[in-house]
């Protein structure tokens, strides 16, 4: 198998269906628009002919993340707790507001916050899905009191993401 | 000779390369990267003994809800990007599953959120900046860099609300979906001042109701 397979950004995809004619394994001419992975050996060619750049060749496999200094992480997490209480303090204005445009905005608040912390949490650590750090994180998830179901959602996570490390 | 620091981007004024003393320079010197006045620059005799008060803990510190609930819709947007739609599916349950459980802060006015911007941008991202830069550690300065702009705007978008709280009833609020930046106006920028992606990831919160 190659180690690599072919996905297609919907977004840029112009249909021209250049993909249609090169495909070797007609792995491109699914009705959603994406590709299909049971049938795309990984070669390449829908990439190469695609007009507008929509099709990338991604590895299956994704190398090892950077390792991130301690101190680093720590500082970053500070920052990190600091926003998420802010998205909590722009939550709660949410919660308790009836008007209209302080609602519009304490949720873009909300939204601004959640996403320096997503961004902040991909520099300390947990770039990658397939990182050791993010099986110890669903892993100790784990140990917590809660519901089966969760349960079983982590568990299905923790067999999903191949380990990369 | 000393070394000072740029505060906002990192500009390091070395006395011995310049030849002229740091104090000797005029009260209008502005930093030549960023525009930032000179009284905001710090000595780097102050930056190096601030890092080495900063322990080493070896420990994961336990994580909030709201932590957990973020950390899984970051590694939902992961799996997003590799194209694993049904993991990623997973983590947005899990994080709105953790987002449910985890509870709002209670304050009273906008200005407990103001302070708290101020301290990030005062302290924690200033902290940040000089252990990234100690540790060459190009991602996680970028990141400082893209969140300390994003703070500044929204703080000035609070300020702006607490003196006019008409001024985004007649007009439209988008939200960068790359930094978080807020935009308030009608017609939003072609690419984002912060982060620099284009206009189209930039996603309009609408008014409810």
């Amino acid at each position: 198998m190659s180690s690599l397979r072919a996905v297609r950004n919907l977004r840029i995809c112009s249909k021209d269906c250049l993909c249609l004619y090169v495909c070797p394994t007609g792995a491109t001419d699914t009705e959603t628009g994406q590709i299909d992975f049971e049938k795309c050996i990984g070669c390449g060619a829908c990439s190469k002919a695609c007009p507008s750049g929509a099709i990338s060749m991604v590895p299956y496999q994704y190398p090892k993340q950077q390792v991130k200094d301690k101190l680093v992480v720590e500082k970053l997490n500070e920052i990190i707790r600091s926003k998420v209480e802010q998205e909590k303090m722009a939550q709660y204005v949410y919660d308790n507001s009836d008007d209209v445009v302080l609602k519009q905005f304490s949720k873009a608040l909300i939204r601004a916050n959640r996403l320096i912390v997503e961004d902040l949490y991909r520099e300390a650590g947990y770039m990658l899905p397939q990182s050791q750090n993010t099986r110890d994180f669903l892993n100790k998830l784990l140990d917590e009191n809660i519901e089966n179901d969760i349960k079983d959602d982590i568990k299905k996570l923790l067999d999903m993401l191949e380990l990369n490390e | 000779m000393k070394k000072y620091i740029c505060p906002i981007c990192g500009y390091v004024y070395d006395e011995a390369k310049e030849g002229v003393k740091f104090v000797d320079l005029k009260d209008d010197w502005k930093c030549p990267l960023c525009g930032a006045p000179k009284n905001l620059f710090e000595a780097e005799a102050q930056v190096v003994e601030e890092i080495e008060e900063l322990e080493e803990t070896d420990e994961l510190r336990e994580m909030s809800y709201g932590e957990i609930s973020a950390l899984c819709s970051s590694l939902a947007r992961g799996c997003d990007k590799q194209y694993l739609f049904e993991e990623a599916k997973l983590f947005t349950k899990l994080s709105d599953y953790y987002n449910k459980k985890s509870k709002t802060k209670t304050i009273n006015n906008l200005d407990e959120l103001l302070s708290k911007i101020n301290e990030d941008l005062e302290k924690n991202y200033k902290q940040a900046r000089l252990v990234a830069t100690k540790k060459e550690d190009r991602g996680a300065l970028r990141v400082i860099t893209w969140g300390e702009k994003v703070s500044m705007i929204l703080k000035s978008l609070i300020n702006q609300y607490e003196q006019d709280k008409n001024f985004i009833n007649k007009t439209k609020v988008y939200v960068c979906d790359i930094c978080g930046f807020i935009y308030i106006g009608d017609n939003k920028p072609e690419i984002c001042p912060v982060c620099k992606v284009p206009s189209f990831k930039l996603l309009e919160v609408g008014k409810e109701g």
